[in-house]
């Protein structure tokens, strides 16, 4: 039998029975929407992850983190110097498979000018700290070899801090002003990009200002405070970066306990030259590190891969467990589809006779009724996807910016076919059983 | 030429543990053009008969041959083809199916037997206008009086141009003015060569025809036949060949 017969034979089942049609539906058309909103919203997840992954250095950037040395060896863990200025030389000079090297020495600091202040974190760092965090100057310049050398009291700042300092007149760029960190006065050389996330850039483009964001966040009830742990992008843009030597010199000469002076490093990040032989890099920077640490294990590596590889696998867990709970409610909706066709069956076997002793084969029959269910299943599956787009405009309102749902062409294709599938599968056993009558029996039926 | 030949055909049902003979050794010919009715009281059957002459059923044993085609052993396929091009059914219930209209009901054959939408348009046109009911194309079953429907369900019997129509107590449903013009109607398509099976108990239709096979007890009762055959008033206008060999030696 001709397939589009099929169809618009099904199409005029449907609407013989429009609210029993839709009764029917309702089961595929929720199992379509929460699969597809559930798709939506670990997309969203993930999306903000990776922005956040790639905007804090990509896979490439690991960190040497403290850790507790292991027990035979913890007597002995006075000996370390922990992460110094050494490590740094020592990578610098012995680990081939490292192409950046970057200390930081950092302390939450006031940040003045004339009776203003700021209370951030100052960082004394090395010039590779801008290009290992990707960070990319406006105006200016960056951090030079020169300024370490030279000790120079000069600072790279974000570009909200201008904005902050300045709020008499927000666009002016301060180059050559002076700042006072912790009361030392230093230079501003450089001023740094201004970083948005696609989703606040979305937003600023969608005509958002930021009074009507201060609104948003005062009817919320939030503080901009609060809001802070939402932008990943908050640090880099109030980046207060001096030379490690000048903050050394500063901040760190006398600052132990014994007036001795604090060489410990608070952050020490390289960077893989080849991605490739990212774990033959490790194994080098650990074996020049016992060194330095004096055989002393007490630290470790905090790489973005395996951080990369919990974001992943934590979404493919939340997907996992969505996908069931949506696939039951499919499943229930399926159950619906077999029932309704079954009845439906029972209710046109002498149809089915006619059909039969005019010429129709099995096979014919079988079709038909498939079709039927399948049509279901599609009409179905398009209402549950125009119903999970309202879902997901809902959720967008109320989500953090960066985990807003999004809905892709392949989530939409998946859930889409898993609804024709439902709904084919649906009829098979109707199908089935409307084909093996015997066109005699069907005839007489009634 | 014989268009239905059967020899010695049986068919038999198993009812609990016991077997019932439903047809019991029937042998019959049947040629192109023959106006005939197969006439018996309930339970002497002329339903398992027609059954099996229209594909809808195999019999147990003995051979059947419709056109030229052995259709004894043939698959559920094989019967489905049979009857979608060869063989047209009129019902006493009409059958038609409700929910579409006079046209889709007489396109439907063709559907089965894979007609372009096109050429299927056409061929249900004539068809319908060949009874009558032009007028009636684009109604639905419910909108039409019930000797329409039979009107419609003839149209759709014929429409695939099969070798030989069956109809199944085609009056029954109806009051006997109404039936008097199917009855005509079958005439006429007699007339211009179609072959015509009547399945009736009605003495008054049976004793009309050129032809009459009666049953009683699952065979065919011996010399009615041919007698009947003889004082019939011919109806149909052109002689009617008869061949006499149907009845059980």
């Amino acid at each position: 039998m001709n397939f589009w017969f099929g169809l618009i034979i099904g199409l005029k089942e449907i609407g013989a029975h429009k609210f029993r049609s839709f009764l029917t539906m309702l089961g595929i058309i929720l199992g379509v929407a929460s699969l597809l909103s559930m798709f939506a919203l670990t997309e969203g997840v993930a999306r903000g992850m990776r922005e956040m992954l790639a905007a804090s250095g990509g896979v490439q950037r690991v960190e040497v983190n403290n850790k507790e040395p292991s027990e035979e060896k913890q007597d002995l863990a006075f000996l370390s110097p922990g992460r110094t200025m050494d490590d740094v030389a020592a990578l610098e000079k012995g680990a081939s498979l490292v192409d950046l090297v970057v200390p930081e020495m950092n302390q939450g600091m006031p940040i003045s000018r004339d009776n203003k202040t700021l209370r951030l974190k100052a960082i004394g760092t090395s010039p590779g700290y801008f290009e290992l965090g990707i960070l990319e100057l406006e105006e200016g310049r960056l951090l030079a070899q020169n300024d370490i050398d030279q000790v120079n009291r000069v600072v790279v700042i974000g570009s909200d801090i201008p904005g902050e300092l300045w709020p008499e007149n927000p666009s002016y760029r301060p180059i050559g002003e002076s700042i006072r960190i912790m009361g030392v006065p230093y230079r501003i050389v450089g001023i740094l990009k201004h970083y948005e996330s696609n989703a606040a850039k979305r937003k600023r483009e969608a005509g958002v200002s930021d009074a009507q964001l201060k609104r948003r966040m005062a009817r919320m009830g939030k503080t901009k405070k609060k809001m802070r742990q939402y932008d990943q992008f908050w640090e880099k843009n109030h980046c207060i970066a001096v030379p490690y030597s000048t903050y050394f010199n500063d901040f760190r000469t006398a600052s132990n306990a014994d007036g001795s002076p604090n060489r410990k490093l608070d952050r020490l990040s390289f960077r893989v030259a080849d991605i490739a032989l990212f774990d033959e890099t490790l194994t080098q920077v650990r074996s020049i590190l016992d060194r330095t640490h004096r055989g002393i294990d007490d630290f470790g590596f905090d790489t973005r891969e395996e951080w990369f590889d919990n974001i992943e696998s934590s979404i493919r867990a939340t997907r996992t467990s969505g996908s069931l709970i949506a696939g039951i409610s499919l499943l229930v909706g399926g159950i619906g589809i077999t029932n309704i066709m079954l009845a439906s069956i029972t209710e046109r076997i002498r149809e089915i006779g006619v059909r039969r002793a005019i010429g129709a084969r099995r096979h014919d029959i079988f079709v038909q009724i498939v079709v039927e269910s399948g049509v279901i299943g599609v009409i179905g599956g398009i209402l549950g996807l125009l119903a999970a787009t309202g879902v997901v405009q809902v959720l967008v309102l109320l989500s953090p910016v960066e985990n807003a749902p999004i809905i892709t062409f392949s989530a939409v294709m998946i859930s889409f076919g898993f609804a024709v599938g439902i709904g084919v599968i649906s009829g098979l056993y109707p199908a089935w059983k409307a084909s093996t009558l015997d066109p005699i029996e069907a005839l007489r039926y009634g | 030429m014989a268009l239905v030949e059967l020899r010695d055909i049986r068919k038999i049902y198993h009812v609990g543990d016991q077997d019932i003979a439903a047809l019991d050794g029937v042998s019959l010919t049947i040629d192109a053009g023959e106006f005939l009715c197969i006439i018996g009281p309930s339970g002497s059957g002329k339903s398992t008969l027609m059954h099996l002459l229209g594909c809808l059923d195999t019999p147990t044993s003995g051979s059947l041959l419709i056109d030229g085609v052995d259709v004894s052993n043939a698959t559920d396929d094989q019967l489905s083809r049979m009857r979608n091009s060869k063989i047209g059914f009129v019902f006493q219930a009409f059958n038609l199916l409700p929910k579409l209209d006079v046209l889709h009901n007489v396109e439907l054959p063709m559907v089965y037997a894979g007609v372009s939408a096109k050429v299927r348009r056409e061929r249900a046109i004539a068809a319908i206008e060949r009874v009558d009911l032009g007028h009636r194309m684009y109604n639905t079953p419910l909108q039409l009086s019930g000797g329409q429907c039979q009107r419609v369900a003839i149209a759709r019997a014929i429409v695939n141009n099969p070798k030989i129509v069956f109809a199944d107590e085609p009056t029954g449903n109806l009051d006997s003015k109404t039936g008097e013009t199917i009855l005509t109607l079958f005439r006429e398509l007699a007339e211009s060569g179609c072959t015509i099976v009547i399945v009736t108990h009605d003495n008054n239709i049976a004793s009309r025809l050129p032809r009459r096979i009666e049953m009683r007890d699952g065979r065919i009762r011996v010399g009615v036949e041919a007698a009947k055959s003889q004082t019939a008033p011919l109806l149909v206008s052109h002689p009617t060949p008869q061949k006499g060999e149907e009845a059980q030696p």
